[in-house]
């Protein structure tokens, strides 16, 4: 059920999600108020043990996000249901169709099957083809795209912060990632304007992807934008609220009815898959998925090089931490740092840091904060003005995107952790370290396309905002 | 010891008003009313603020010394005194915890722990004072580590309640959190690789349990829980009208390196007719209920259990109806060497009750 998401956007009023949290007030529009206290309690006795008799109520993804009422309320089942559901009838339908596959997702139906990722890329790509899949791709290449951007926003970032100049710069340090849906959705919903200015405006690998997709690839394959239908396959559900905001939705002008003047909304990604769903698909279709032919891939925006390596970076949870610290590193302190990063653990195994000191000073200092708890110290630090790093890669999960809530579940008799550390070996397990910025494919789209980081194009295009979402009176009321 | 013999009489000492709304709890300050320091405790009301008060030790009579106000928007619900006597926390449902230091008589909010997604019901500090544990309407129990200049960091948020969590509460001498909830059961909560790594490690009352544990655990709200001196037995409140009587094995407790299982001894039923909020369990073993009726009960384990072999354990020691206008929401035991009670109400005032053998 509501386990899936990850344990931020738990911590909310998930627990039901037949009918809907008792703070969800979406759903009590139209609907009468059956909230008022039994006379017996005190006005501190919750009010949820009633829950609502009606019948159950629909609640779009996109209600959920602009609503204040609690954390989310997503009706999971029906949301599973309907992605795979609707995936499959857009490929019944002949919809041209893009998969594009998460690391993370490959890692988790590698460890499922006993072989290596690379071979789970090869067979879904079999799979897929198979149902009339057009072309399936790589977030990680995708995502050197958005670490490139990243890196760049960072060193702007740090300058400003450098210039201690009269006016207050409205943008100061620490940067926080940006590529969590969970950590995203819950600073808009629970902590609001003074956190969002320190969030990167770079996109996730997703959206990245599906901006590269619907503006550029759709083109060069020949197929219409508005016509394709795009679906990511990732370790969370959070993924899927993050596909369905408005700030993902973008107009092209429409040349057939040229005269109307209304342009044509394209949505960057259609519909989010999870890795566990996907393991669905495969029994749904009874293939024997070991025994199934390994595909070539589509080279076109995938990290595989000519000989059939793939690569990337470092870092299972997207290596946002580990990519701007070397570029920094290098660029504003002309230090190229060899071998693997010294990540120290702090406080526990989810909160690490690293720090470059040059003549005895500490000038980079960042870290990773992973989990609810870890991020809930950050987030007070910041907000008393005591958070002295530069960079934070913050993801909601424990333990990152290996440990989504749409990964798929340990096996009877394995541990979680077990299974984490499982993960973390086969993530990368033949995948070649590699920078993004000498990745080919992401060159060229620059060449081609976007010009170069942080250009009038690239921040079109491969950046986006954030928007506190203001607590409404009724949510407030009904916390009584 | 003479209570058995029930001559007890309850004096009332003092009434004290200055609070405009209902007040929720009190906290007596641990180190005081000993060595001749002058006993305080605090008490924290829906009227947004904490007030602070002191026996005079020349006039004997109690006075409200600090009102800490203009910090939490809402309700206080619950403080609770650092083990050192020296910082007061206190929830409220502004879903904020806030940390005040004494400095020379002056309080000071010197923390704001933000975090809880709405009304925090609960804080209590473990016995070295080096932990606080909030828990809050949102279901969750956070465990907050203090740092140094008074920071605090968060080194676990517990999920696992269903519902509402009303009240955490450390154990007296191990690092072991309890908490009771709305969903009616009472978690238990363990480091159990010692990385904070908290987790679960018992429910007692859980509905889905096997027979035997259905029958034992309350079947309404779980309100209030309180330990006895040694750490050994726990007694908890409800609104299914009962108190219930916990136990567990020490020395298997000191061998698994702090948690063994909790089992229920016995409930004490047929007392209340209103919901009890409140309980506390004296040095003396005398356990104090506050209940929705405006009463405060006492009882005490039955040493003859009236000559059959498995008569009640505990019996009532006395009862003091109409201790208050309304509900009784908090009875507290003072430490130091008196045999004192405050207790809180709805009806805005808190009482100092004696509990004296009669003299005749
Ligand atoms: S940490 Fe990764 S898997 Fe978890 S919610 Fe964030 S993006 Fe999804």
């Amino acid at each position: 059920m509501s386990e899936k998401f990850s344990p931020t956007l738990r911590i909310g009023d998930l627990s039901d999600f037949i009918a809907p949290s008792q703070a969800c007030i979406v759903s009590l529009k139209g609907l009468k108020s059956s909230s008022s206290n039994p006379s017996a309690n005190k006005p501190e006795v919750s009010t949820s043990n009633q829950q609502l008799k009606t019948e159950p109520v629909k609640i779009s993804l996109k209600d959920c996000l602009a609503c204040s009422g609690c954390v989310t309320s997503a009706e999971t089942i029906m949301l599973e249901k309907q992605s795979l559901d609707e995936f499959l009838s857009n490929v019944n339908k002949g919809k041209p169709v893009i998969v594009s596959l998460s690391p993370q997702s490959r890692a988790s139906l590698a460890v499922h099957f006993g072989i290596s990722p690379l071979q789970v890329f090869k067979k879904l790509t079999t799979l897929f083809k198979s149902l009339g899949v057009k072309a399936v791709f790589d977030t990680s290449c995708s995502r050197d795209l958005a670490l490139i951007e990243t890196c760049n926003e960072f060193i702007a970032w740090y300058k400003k912060s450098q210039m201690n100049d009269d006016e207050r710069c409205n943008t100061s340090l620490p940067m926080l990632s940006s590529a969590c849906p969970g950590w995203i959705c819950y600073a808009e919903k629970q902590l609001g304007s003074y956190i969002l200015p320190y969030i990167s405006s770079v996109k996730s690998p997703q959206q990245t992807i599906g901006a590269i997709v619907k503006n550029l690839i759709c083109q060069q394959m020949d197929l219409r934008p508005d016509e394709v239908y795009h679906v990511t396959v990732m370790p969370c559900y959070d993924k899927k609220l993050e596909a369905s905001r408005d700030d993902f939705v973008f107009q092209v002008e429409s040349e057939a009815k040229a005269s109307e003047n209304e342009g044509i909304k394209i949505t960057e990604v259609d519909s989010v898959l999870t890795s566990g769903e996907v393991l669905e698909l495969i029994q749904l279709k009874g293939v024997d998925f070991k025994a199934l032919e390994e595909s070539p891939l589509d080279r076109m925006l995938t990290n595989v090089t000519e000989e059939g390596e793939l690569y990337g970076v470092c870092g299972s949870s997207g290596g946002y931490a580990e990519t701007v610290f070397r570029y920094a590193a290098k660029l504003l302190f002309g230090k190229e740092i060899k071998g693997p990063l010294d990540f120290r653990t702090i406080r526990n195994s989810d909160f690490r840091e690293v720090t470059l000191e040059v003549e005895g000073k500490t000038v980079l200092k960042f870290a990773l904060c992973y989990g609810f708890r870890n991020l809930q110290n950050i987030v007070r630090k910041i907000k008393i003005g005591k958070c002295d790093y530069h960079f934070l890669e913050i993801m909601a999960c424990p333990s990152g995107c290996l440990n989504g809530g749409g990964q798929i579940k340990p096996k009877p008799g394995q541990s979680a952790k077990d299974l984490i550390q499982l993960l973390e070996t086969v993530y990368m397990e033949n995948v070649l370290v590699a920078d993004p910025f000498s990745n080919p494919f992401v060159k060229r789209l620059y060449d081609e396309w976007l010009e170069q980081p942080g250009s009038e194009k690239a921040k079109r295009h491969m950046h986006t905002e954030y928007h506190p979402v203001v607590k409404s009176i009724t949510a407030q009321l009904h916390n009584w | 010891m003479e209570l058995e013999d029930g001559r007890f009489e309850l004096r009332e000492i003092q009434k004290l008003e200055g609070h405009t709304d209902r007040v929720w709890s009190l906290a007596w300050n641990p180190v005081t009313g000993v060595a001749g320091i002058p006993y305080v405790f605090a008490s924290c009301s829906g009227d947004k603020t904490v007030r602070i008060w002191e026996q005079s030790p020349s006039t004997a009579s109690w006075e409200c010394k600090a009102v800490l106000e203009d910090t939490h928007t809402r309700t206080v619900r619950s403080c609770a005194w650092s083990p050192s006597g020296k910082l007061l926390a206190t929830g409220s449902f502004d879903a904020t915890t806030a940390i005040w230091e004494n400095v020379g008589g002056d309080y000071e909010c010197v923390s704001t722990l933000e975090g809880h997604e709405n009304e925090v019901k609960s804080v209590s500090w473990n016995a070295s004072g080096t932990l606080l544990a909030t828990c809050a309407r949102d279901k969750t129990v956070w465990i907050w580590e203090g740092e140094q200049g008074n920071e605090f960091d968060c080194v676990a948020v517990l999920q696992g309640h269903t519902q509402d969590v009303k009240m955490v509460q450390w154990h007296p001498t191990m690092d072991i959190l309890f908490s009771c909830s709305y969903d009616n059961t009472i978690k238990v909560w363990a480091d159990e690789g010692g990385d904070d790594d908290w987790a679960c490690v018992q429910t007692l009352g859980e509905p889905n349990n096997c027979a035997g544990f259905l029958v034992s655990g309350h079947s309404s709200t779980v309100w209030a829980l309180s330990f006895n001196h040694s750490g050994d037995k726990m007694v908890t409140c409800s609104d299914d009208l009962t108190l219930k009587i916990w136990g567990v094995d020490t020395i298997s407790a000191q061998s698994a390196n702090g948690y063994a299982p909790w089992r229920h001894l016995c409930t004490i039923s047929g007392y209340h007719d209103r919901t009890i909020f409140s309980v506390h369990w004296s040095r003396e073993d005398i356990i104090a209920s506050g209940a929705a009726d405006d009463a405060i009960r006492f009882f005490v384990e039955n040493k003859d259990k009236d000559g059959l072999v498995d008569g009640p354990l505990y019996k009532l020691l006395m009862k003091e109806e109409k201790a208050h206008d309304m509900d009784v929401n908090s009875v507290q035991w003072s430490p130091g060497e008196k045999r004192l009670l405050a207790s809180a109400s709805d009806d805005g005032t808190i009482k100092i009750w004696e509990l004296a053998p009669v003299s005749c």
